[in-house]
């Protein structure tokens, strides 16, 4: 709340100089002609090198239906060794994984050649994929020694490569902004234009050698883009030269073996940063102390008319969002909590108002019948075994697996206060992609913790 | 009736009714002197307008032994007793069996036939305290769920729109029994039918607030989720009522029409719920919370709840390995299971 408060403080000002300065501008005749100033001749005769050099490893990698011969969806990727070893994203090429008999995969170079493709090694944590092409003495480009290392320095330019929206191969200027402060899965901020299409394509440093793949952007600002660091493609690409290519008929399967893996080590690194305690009124509440949340907090006591219940809330999830499929994303968790206080409700009326954030019953997210079960949910009244003293807790607990992957579930855990009649604490923890066993521990844990005020 | 008494032939005298389909008495004919003939031709003692019956259709005498008989005299469409399908050409009357010729339906009567004892006549409407009484603790429960409900800014309309439908559907559902009643029975019962749906409705309002309070109460969600299957019962249950109160007879019909409608009421409604869960992938939980005072179970240990909530895991894991339903024909297969 502090956050944004002074965020939007901040732009009124500048907005404010700005106009000011116009104003003052304006006023003053005849108007001073700036002193020109040369365009750099450096930047744009480097991204003309780089583009020259870089060009002929780029590909677009389309995905096609096999039935119809035509392209479902497109991105890019780049050569990284002469044999026909390239690296794309694993959303680029997701479709074709998941379902290999409906879908085939091919490419286009710039020099107009086309082909099929083969998928040999996919990371779905970190949105990579490998893919071959038939070919020798192939132009390739290489991995930056910095950006493997981790010490590129902040401001860095970077050229962003591939071919948006299908309209023929492009050179992105952008900088390097270090990495992204509240993501899980290690992601370079880089500030330039990254256009649907781009994705798997290479962004490169002055020097033409790859510093990150690009995978993403945020549509709520401008120029906020996403890379995966090179040293991810490095790794999967060096297990895809040693390892057996990926058996397409059990694709899944890998998937579920990388998902269970990632789960683990996130939800035990969850687990390891442990929770702080939070006071809402007379409660205390446990909040993740984990660096990877983004945390908001709610006011209803602004609205009009007058709410007849005061609710405050913060709710805290994790930047940890991982790409299945179209219709399915998993990996996020959730902690919030809402302290609501009767303003003029007896306690039946309270009640009701509290049971609009009982009744949903917290699972994250759409729901697709292709890709999750139905969800099934346990209810009762909760007293803590040991731990600290606490209230009674109407509790309900709700979990739904996913179809394609064993052991992995969607998992929300919704508890209410029942030790007063005209205040609740409502306390919710979402798991997405989480073992039921880690579920369990995490839940019973956070449960655990929801207490009285010492 | 001093006429009757003193005719000589008295004893012998009958009266042929004409029945409605309702089986009331259109008409009636005294006839004192036997044989007489039935149809449609005017030198019939009785003249029957119904274009499915014959010119000469039947002749009515006193055989030997002093029965009274009844014989076709060759007419296309025959005769029949009751809702026999078997045709006759000669049968014996008695008092309560009934003739049909044609369209037309005869009863025979002869002037010694016993009538069934006065009815005492009943006063006032025994019915209209109760209803009332009921119709009032209807809207009374209406109105406190309502306001037990109201957690936004309190608006009269919230309480005036949901209390004006209910009243409107009473008012219709009662008028149509009543119209249903007065068409088959001649008297419209506004006050029993009226009674009938005031006392479902509470026994129903009654039945919600204890299902949604038990439900917390008891910890038990199944109370709230499946109070439906009470509310087609009890609609079933009044249905029967208001059947009953039309007339007495044909109980095992009327039964059968009430479990019918409750079990397609029960059956739509929990394949609605089937389906809707299926598509929007819906958790079934309590839906309304009480104050915590309400409470009448012992908390669990948070142990115990855990181990619980890992035993669904089980389902779960067989859900995922079943095919999700379809919107398409395949997904009618399903859905009998």
């Amino acid at each position: 709340m502090m956050e944004r408060r002074f965020d939007r403080f901040v732009r009124f000002g500048i907005a404010l100089a700005f106009a000011a300065h116009a104003v003052a501008a304006a006023a003053q005749a005849p108007p001073i002609q700036p002193p020109p100033t040369p365009p750099p001749p450096t930047m744009s005769a480097a991204a003309e090198s780089i583009y020259a050099s870089a060009r002929p490893g780029l590909l677009q990698i389309r995905t096609l239906v096999e039935a119809a011969g035509r392209q479902s969806s497109i991105g890019s990727g780049f050569l990284v060794s002469a044999d026909g070893l390239a690296v794309t994203n694993y959303h680029v090429v997701s479709q074709y994984a998941l379902e290999p008999k409906t879908y085939r995969l091919e490419f286009a170079r710039p020099d107009g050649t086309q082909g099929a493709l083969k998928l040999l090694a996919i990371d779905v944590a970190n949105d990579l994929a490998i893919v071959r092409l038939e070919g020798a003495n192939l132009p390739h480009l290489s991995f930056d020694d910095a950006a493997l290392a981790n010490t590129s320095p902040r401001g860095e330019r970077l050229y962003a490569m591939g071919n948006p929206l299908d309209l023929g191969f492009t050179i992105v200027e952008g900088t390097y902004n270090g990495f992204v402060e509240k993501s899980y899965n290690p992601r370079i901020h880089f500030t330039g234009a990254i256009n649907p299409g781009m994705s798997g394509g290479p962004a490169v440093t002055a020097a033409g050698n790859v510093a990150g793949i690009n995978v993403a952007k945020r549509l709520d600002g401008e120029l906020v883009s996403f890379l995966v660091p090179a040293g991810k493609a490095a790794a999967l690409l060096a297990r895809a030269q040693t390892d057996a290519p990926l058996d397409l008929s059990h694709a899944r399967d890998e998937m579920d073996r990388q998902l269970l893996a990632w789960q683990a080590d996130f939800y035990h690194a969850l687990g390891e940063q442990g929770f702080r305690s939070a006071a809402l009124g007379p409660y205390q509440a446990p909040e993740s102390a984990a660096p990877w949340f983004n945390c908001w907090a709610r006011t209803n006591a602004d609205q009009t008319p007058k709410p007849r219940a005061q609710l405050d809330s913060t709710s805290c999830s994790s930047q940890s969002s991982l790409f299945i499929a179209e219709d399915i994303e998993t990996g996020r968790a959730e902690l919030s909590h809402a302290y609501v206080r009767s303003v003029d409700l007896n306690p039946f009326q309270f009640a009701a108002f509290v049971s609009q954030y009982y009744g949903a019953a917290g699972m994250i997210r759409s729901w697709s019948r292709k890709r999750l079960t139905q969800p099934e949910c346990h209810e009762d009244f909760v007293e803590h075994g040991e731990g600290p003293a606490g209230p009674v807790l109407r509790t309900v607990w709700c979990a739904r697996a996913y179809r394609d992957f064993a052991g992995i579930y969607d998992v929300a855990i919704t508890t209410v206060t029942q030790d007063r009649e005209k205040e609740a604490l409502v306390s919710r923890l979402s798991m997405q992609g989480v073992s039921y066993d880690n579920a369990v521990t995490l839940a019973q844990r956070f449960v655990g913790e929801i207490a009285w005020a010492k | 009736m001093g006429e009757v008494m003193t005719s000589p032939h008295a004893e012998n005298a009958i009266w042929v009714e004409i029945l409605s389909r309702l089986h009331d008495v259109a008409t009636r004919y005294r006839c004192a002197v036997l044989p007489i003939t039935v149809g449609r031709a005017y030198d019939n003692d009785i003249v029957v307008d119904d274009p499915h019956v014959a010119a000469h259709h039947l002749r009515i005498h006193r055989a030997d032994d002093g029965t009274l008989m009844v014989e076709d005299l060759g007419s296309l469409n025959g005769l029949y007793v009751d809702r026999e399908r078997e045709r006759r050409t000669e049968v014996a009357l008695d008092a309560e069996h009934d003739l049909r010729i044609g369209a037309t339906i005869l009863r025979v009567r002869s002037t010694a036939h016993e009538v069934p004892a006065e009815l005492p006549m009943v006063r006032g409407l025994p019915y209209w305290p109760a209803a009332i009484a009921c119709i009032v603790g209807v809207f009374a429960l209406a109105a406190l769920d309502l306001w037990l409900s109201e957690t936004g800014e309190p608006k009269a309309i919230r309480y005036f729109t949901p209390l004006l439908i209910l009243t409107v559907v009473v008012c219709v559902w009662t008028t149509g029994w009543s119209v249903l009643t007065r068409v088959f029975t001649g008297h419209a019962r506004f006050g029993l039918h009226f009674l009938v749906v005031a006392a479902g409705l509470l026994a129903y309002s009654i039945y919600d607030q204890v299902a949604e309070i038990g439900a917390f109460a008891w910890s038990w969600t199944s109370l709230a989720t499946t109070s439906y299957v009470i509310a087609w019962l009890l609609l079933g249950a009044i249905c029967f009522a208001h059947l009953v109160a039309i007339n007495r007879a044909r109980r095992p019909l009327k039964i059968a029409i009430a479990c019918i409608l409750a079990a397609a009421g029960i059956a739509m409604q929990t394949l609605k719920q089937r389906e809707y869960r299926s598509t929007y992938g819906q958790p079934t939980t309590l839906n309304r919370l009480e104050p915590p005072a309400l409470r009448l179970v012992a908390p669990q240990h948070d142990a115990a709840f855990f181990t619980d909530s890992t035993a669904l895991r089980t389902t779960l894991d067989k859900a995922r390995t079943v095919e999700p339903e379809s919107g398409d024909a395949s997904g009618e297969n399903d859905s009998d299971d």
